[in-house]
């Protein structure tokens, strides 16, 4: 059963899904000078971080974080719930809240009148906040370290809020219950979402485990230095596509979503596992390899991550695969919202014939010289059904099929 | 047809709370269970190192739900591929996200252990359980504060009802360390010192677990209203709540036998709201031929 997502929003270090797909056409990165924490003491200098000091002048400017600009009330970033201001600790929820209270006007959808629920993806939930509470001496309520209250402060009647913490594949895992919720009747419409703010124990784990001196994550390139967090968050809004409200042109359909676990090992990702997932998006989606013409790839820049992804697209696809493109040279590795961020740039690239190069790549490695990495320049193409690959922590692996919709 | 289709099977449990047994929590060992870092007794030695005691205490319960002698299983467990794994915790990784902060502020990032890379990431618990075992289906950790155990239930339920597992374990657990207590503070109201505990059960479609118990486990409501709490338990569950609730009550229902009444099982708290479920015996009361 196809369904559609016909409400987004997202907030990234570039800004909403028009900036960020701009500075991806134009190669342009995000990254900056890490400001959490202490670079020296962490080992890791750089961060696709969202700059809240400056945040209030950048919203304004650009007329909000919207991904669309449909529905926007036009509130800017500083006196909307996406700011952080700096005297309370950062919270992933404010910028959670935003994006969807921004989703849900963007689909029309009223919680107070329909079912709805809400399942919020997330890798490092609100630790930033435990950490600024057991480091600072920050303020905190128990139930700030989850995202109910987050969510209810922009839609208090929605039936259910799941915070879910599947590492970097979460917002995946958050889109295929969404599916599944929809496909039992047992809602309406589900707003899916994802959202982080990076901690200094992730980046400490980073700096100790990487050989990392990255200033810019480059994926699927031969110098790749590892990867470098983003942050932000994104949530969007998906019904049955006969109950979508009339007169508003979905932003594209879900085809399927595959889930499941590697169990294998608890940080290196394993081809077959991977394999399987995307096998099992195909086969939910009802679509063959090669009707797919785009792939959205996880594309993390690790040691790792890379040569298993190039390898698992070759043996899904053969030698003759359609285009791969990634973001997080761009945004970084917004690990919770990373999988629904690709989606929106994937339906995106689908409605405006133009797909995105990966940012941050130069000299393709091997194992994926039979890959039709988009390197360099943007490529003209109009592909229709797109892939999307998310791949966690602990072998956890969500793959997408999203199709585009003619406007 | 003469089942309720909206039952799913729980076809097996276990409560894990260290110091507790079978006589004063139902679903316990015979003996008190062990403290975590004792979890070799359960387990065997292997796979243990730099596992947190959440995560063993997760490991202790899903062991013994399973039916596994003491020792590392052979792996894969036959039958383990394409189950799924959701777990339900809210403090499982904090001690060590604020350890690796101040060590890192303290001295700096190099005197942290690398073993602790994969407790930085919070589905930790899950994804072990599913390497030990060889669970290769949808596997989910699920952080929504006193609901979380019940929510986890829901979920599995979700998975299952739609056709991405046939079987399901789903976990809830939580630690009581020093970080995690203080954090279990913060929030209105009296309630009990946190306490270390794992609870797990079995869900599945009827006819998926190899070992029926004919127990059956209704849809989860939400509402406004606490649940009454059936017997002693080791303190404030908070996250582990609903799960070790529920293997508790499906061990008391066993243990009645044909014609044991239906119990309702439920969690919450005043912020996060209630949850509850209907569990059923053997024959389900109530079923609509």
């Amino acid at each position: 059963m196809p369904v559609a997502i016909t409400g987004s929003s997202m907030v990234s270090c570039l800004g909403g899904l028009d900036e960020t797909f701009e500075a991806l056409l134009a190669g342009r990165s995000g990254v900056s000078p890490l400001r959490t924490g202490d670079p020296d003491k962490l080992n890791v200098h750089y961060a696709y971080s969202i700059d809240d000091a400056g945040a209030a002048s950048k919203g304004t400017a650009s007329g909000g974080p919207a991904s669309t600009g449909r529905a926007s009330t036009g509130t800017g970033l500083g006196t909307d719930p996406a700011s952080n201001d700096e005297a309370g600790p950062r919270s992933a929820g404010r910028w959670l809240a935003h994006c969807v209270a921004e989703a849900l006007r963007d689909a029309g959808v009223d919680p107070a009148e329909r079912r709805v629920a809400v399942i919020v993806g997330t890798g490092l939930r609100e630790h930033r906040a435990v950490e600024q509470w057991h480091g600072d001496g920050a303020e905190l309520r128990l139930a700030q370290t989850h995202f109910t209250e987050a969510v209810r402060s922009v839609a208090p009647d929605v039936t259910e809020v799941h915070t879910l913490a599947n590492a970097c594949a979460a917002s995946g895992y958050a889109l295929a219950l969404a599916v599944d919720l929809l496909e039992l009747g047992e809602a309406d419409a589900v707003v899916a979402a994802g959202c982080d703010t990076m901690t200094e124990s992730m980046l400490t784990m980073i700096g100790r485990v990487g050989t990392t001196t990255a200033d810019t994550v480059r994926p699927f390139d031969a110098d790749r230095d590892g990867v470098l967090l983003g942050e932000g968050a994104v949530a969007v809004v998906v019904e049955r596509t006969e109950r979508t409200a009339k007169n508003r042109p979905a932003l594209g359909l879900v085809r399927g979503v595959g889930v499941g676990c590697d169990a294998h090992h608890e940080t290196a990702p394993d081809l077959a596992g991977i394999v399987a997932t995307m096998r099992d998006a195909h086969r939910r989606a009802g679509v063959a390899p090669g009707e797919i013409g785009l792939v959205v790839a996880h594309g993390t820049a690790t040691a790792l991550n890379d040569p298993t992804e190039a390898a698992a697209l070759v043996e899904a696809f053969g030698p003759d695969g359609p285009p791969v493109t990634g973001i997080k040279g761009a945004i970084g590795h917004t690990s919770g919202g990373a999988a629904l961020m690709s989606v929106l740039v994937a339906l995106k690239a689908m409605r405006s014939g133009v797909v995105p190069p990966v940012v941050g790549l130069r000299t393709p490695i091997p194992e994926a010289e039979k890959l039709a990495l988009v390197n360099g320049q943007p490529l003209r193409a109009r592909p229709r059904v797109a892939q999307v690959n998310a791949f966690g922590f602990g072998g956890v692996n969500a793959v997408t099929i999203v199709e585009a919709v003619d406007v | 047809m003469s089942e309720r289709t909206d039952l799913l099977a729980l076809d097996g449990w276990a409560v894990h709370a260290p110091g507790w047994a079978a006589a004063d929590l139902p679903g316990s060992p015979e003996q008190p269970a062990c403290p975590p870092e004792r979890a070799k007794e359960v387990l065997g030695r292997k796979g243990l190192l730099g596992k947190e005691p959440a995560t063993r205490l997760a490991l202790c319960a899903v062991h013994r739900a399973l039916g596994l002698p003491p020792g590392r299983p052979a792996e894969p467990l036959p039958g383990a591929a394409g189950t799924a794994v959701v777990v339900a915790s809210n403090f499982g990784n904090v001690e060590t996200v604020c350890t690796v902060l101040s060590d890192m502020r303290e001295r700096n990032g190099s005197v942290v252990s690398p073993m602790d890379a994969p407790n930085a990431s919070s589905n930790v618990i899950a994804s072990t359980i599913a390497i030990r075992y060889g669970f290769t289906g949808p596997n989910l950790t699920v952080c929504s504060g006193a609901t979380a155990g019940l929510d986890a239930v829901r979920l599995a339920r979700v998975l299952l009802l739609s056709g991405r597992a046939r079987k399901a374990v789903v976990v809830g657990v939580e630690p009581a360390d020093a970080v995690a207590t203080k954090l279990a503070g913060l929030r209105p109201g009296a309630h009990p010192p946190l306490a270390a505990a794992a609870g797990v059960v079995l869900l599945g479609i009827p006819g998926a677990w190899d070992e029926p118990t004919g127990l059956r486990c209704g849809p989860v409501a939400r509402h406004r209203e606490p649940v009454a709490v059936t017997g002693r338990e080791p303190g404030e569950l908070y996250g582990a709540a609903g799960v070790v609730r529920l293997a508790s009550a499906a061990a008391r229902m066993a243990e009645a036998g044909p014609g044991a009444a239906p119990a309702t099982v439920g969690c919450g708290d005043s912020e996060d709201g209630w949850a509850s479920l209907e569990l059923v015996p053997g024959t389900p009361a109530g079923a609509v031929a």
